[in-house]
């Protein structure tokens, strides 16, 4: 039995995180997908919108479940997470031949039946007994599915099976897929993964300590996926119009600029002191 | 035979390119506290002593390499797909994976060290600034040299995997050999030096780290100058070694036996190497043997 220690007094509860970014991320991702369903990849960037709602609420969980004492296990929850959700994600994205907006809600709720079921695994099998393990993992790996289908609209978007395993390109008129150069034939899904991944356990791993601030950490959380956004569309220039990879890489560098800036702010807040070029000067001494 | 001779060449460019990935990713980790010894660095305000120490945590080496040599593998090939020069393309995919790496470095060195307010630690914008663009320096070579590693495989070689799985593959494996080869040079040494050499640490030294360099204040670039004397080099042969023998071993033994002479040979060269590493630790546990409490004068 773990003994829990309090990282940090929370401002905002964590059910109240978990329900802004839910919303936020699935809204985002909603809104990518009818762009998508539209016709037009313009609206891809919602992506990194909803990866960056994943984000917060995938924090608040990992701050929640490692106030239970696993210093260590802060990177593997991102990678637990992102390994349940690929699983979720790649299921839930063959569902869109019967309907494009079915995917997105389909991996919410694959992701949590999976991380549900590898959480009473960690919990009762190989007896860890922290009490918030099982929700907490499924609700990671929701977080997983989550932020992995925005990072793949941000490259692609499109979140269906069909469309990221080929590449359709145009040869004297007739349309030819290749999928050896598409999203997962190219491997392009394990960047997201590693970006998802790298980015979920970051925010807290980064933050921990006594002086912990969930506003710090939560803006940390959003930095984090507005920098994994500038990359997928970077990568986007080879799948997307040039018009929506540019916009996405613009909404992308504005919002990692603006919450890097306060995130610096906030550290200075918090800092015991701001030095450049002084030496230090023990308390005792 | 044309085939084998070109895949020789390539291993043996491979490897070189990969010892000096492992030289640098050693050294870059050092300077930023990465790994193993940041635990030592996290700790030493709580117990008292400030210091001048990057302290990052971004995680594990392995996974933070993967990350880097993957989204670095992952642009390269968009830009190649574009039509991009293979080399200009490797440059900007690196050139990325840099930037991505200085920005974790930046906020885990200002989340970790603006969290220990409590404790006095000061968080100095100079450490920041000549730190992280030392490490991002290291980390721009280890991620280069790796990234064209796996570009060889996959198109010389022709390696089945995509270059973005080649970038997990052997992203891990740089990181890994940069923290199981590289931190034991570091960690402990370095940061207790003014502990009796071979007492291991006791539990009342813990956090009182070395602070102090011969000329002032010490920070993590001179944990660079330390290490890439024996921490860098074996690193860089431990990983050199990695890709040579598992390159050599594809391209001699892949075509014996539908495949299963690779496998064969790869069993061997694992044999081989658990004999000697079993010869070299008893070699020196017998030499060195356990600590023994200096005689005293009767």
């Amino acid at each position: 039995m773990s003994v829990k220690v309090e990282a940090s007094h929370d401002g905002i509860p964590h059910n109240k995180v978990m329900a802004m970014g839910l919303i936020l991320a699935l809204v985002s991702l909603y809104i990518a997908v009818a762009g998508a369903f539209a016709g037009y990849d313009y609206l891809a960037f919602f992506g990194g919108i909803a990866a960056v709602g994943a984000l917060i609420w995938g924090n608040s969980t990992i701050k929640k479940l490692c106030s239970y004492g696993i210093g260590t296990g802060v990177p593997s929850a991102g990678m637990l997470a992102f390994g349940s959700g690929v699983i979720a994600m790649l299921f839930a994205a063959k569902l869109a031949v019967i309907s494009p907006f079915l995917v997105p809600i389909a991996g919410l709720v694959i992701a949590l039946i999976v991380g549900l079921v590898l959480g009473w695994i960690s919990n009762s099998v190989l007896n860890m007994k922290i009490p918030v393990m099982t929700r907490s993992i499924a609700e990671l790996a929701a977080v997983g599915s989550v932020a992995l289908m925005g990072l793949t609209v941000v490259a692609t978007g499109h979140v269906s099976f069909s469309e990221i395993t080929a590449f359709n390109i145009d040869i004297l008129g007739i349309t030819v897929s290749f999928y050896d150069v598409s999203y997962i034939g190219a491997g392009i899904i394990a960047v997201s993964f590693m970006l998802g991944a790298i980015a979920l356990q970051h925010p807290f791993n980064a933050c921990l300590g006594p002086g912990e601030k969930q506003d710090r950490t939560n803006m940390l959380a959003i930095e984090c996926g507005f920098l994994s956004m500038i990359v997928m569309a970077v990568i986007s220039f080879a799948f997307v119009s040039l018009v929506a990879a540019w916009i996405s890489l613009v909404i992308g560098l504005i919002g990692w600029f603006v919450s890097y800036k306060k995130y610096f702010a906030l550290s200075k807040r918090d800092a015991a002191a701001w030095l450049d070029a002084k030496p230090f000067s023990d308390a005792e001494e | 035979m044309q085939e084998i001779i070109i895949g020789i060449g390539v291993t043996a460019l491979a490897g070189a390119l990969a010892a000096v990935a492992g030289a640098a990713e050693d050294t870059e980790s050092n300077i930023g506290s990465q790994g193993d010894p940041n635990s030592q660095v996290q700790l030493a305000p709580q117990m008292g002593y400030t210091h001048r120490i990057y302290n990052k945590a971004v995680s594990g080496e392995p996974p933070a390499y993967t990350l880097w040599v993957t989204l670095a593998c992952g642009v390269a090939w968009a830009f190649i797909m574009m039509n991009v020069n293979a080399v200009l393309a490797i440059i900007f995919g690196t050139v990325l994976a840099t930037f991505v790496q200085g920005i974790y470095a930046t906020t885990a060195y200002l989340g970790r060290t603006a969290s220990l307010s409590k404790f006095g630690q000061p968080v100095f914008i100079d450490v920041l600034k000549s730190v992280t663009t030392v490490t991002m320096g290291h980390a721009f070579v280890a991620i280069f040299t790796t990234v064209t590693a796996c570009y060889l495989m996959s198109t010389v070689l022709h390696h089945p995997f995509a270059l973005p799985l080649l970038g997990v593959v052997w992203g891990l494996a740089l990181g890994a050999a940069g923290s199981a080869t590289g931190n034991p040079y570091y960690g402990k040494e370095r940061q207790y030096q003014n502990q009796k050499f071979g007492a291991g640490v006791p539990i009342s030294a813990s956090g009182n780290i070395v602070r102090y360099a011969e000329a002032g204040q010490r920070s993590s670039i001179d944990n660079g100058f330390f290490t890439a004397k024996l921490g860098g080099p074996a690193s860089g042969l431990c990983f050199g070694l990695i890709v040579f023998f598992e390159l050599w071993r594809t391209v001699l033994f892949e075509p014996i036996a539908n495949g299963w002479g690779a496998v064969v040979a790869g069993v061997v060269i694992i044999l081989i190497f658990m004999i000697i590493d079993r010869y070299v630790e008893v070699w020196a546990r017998k030499n060195y043997g356990p600590y023994t409490a200096a005689a005293t004068e009767a």
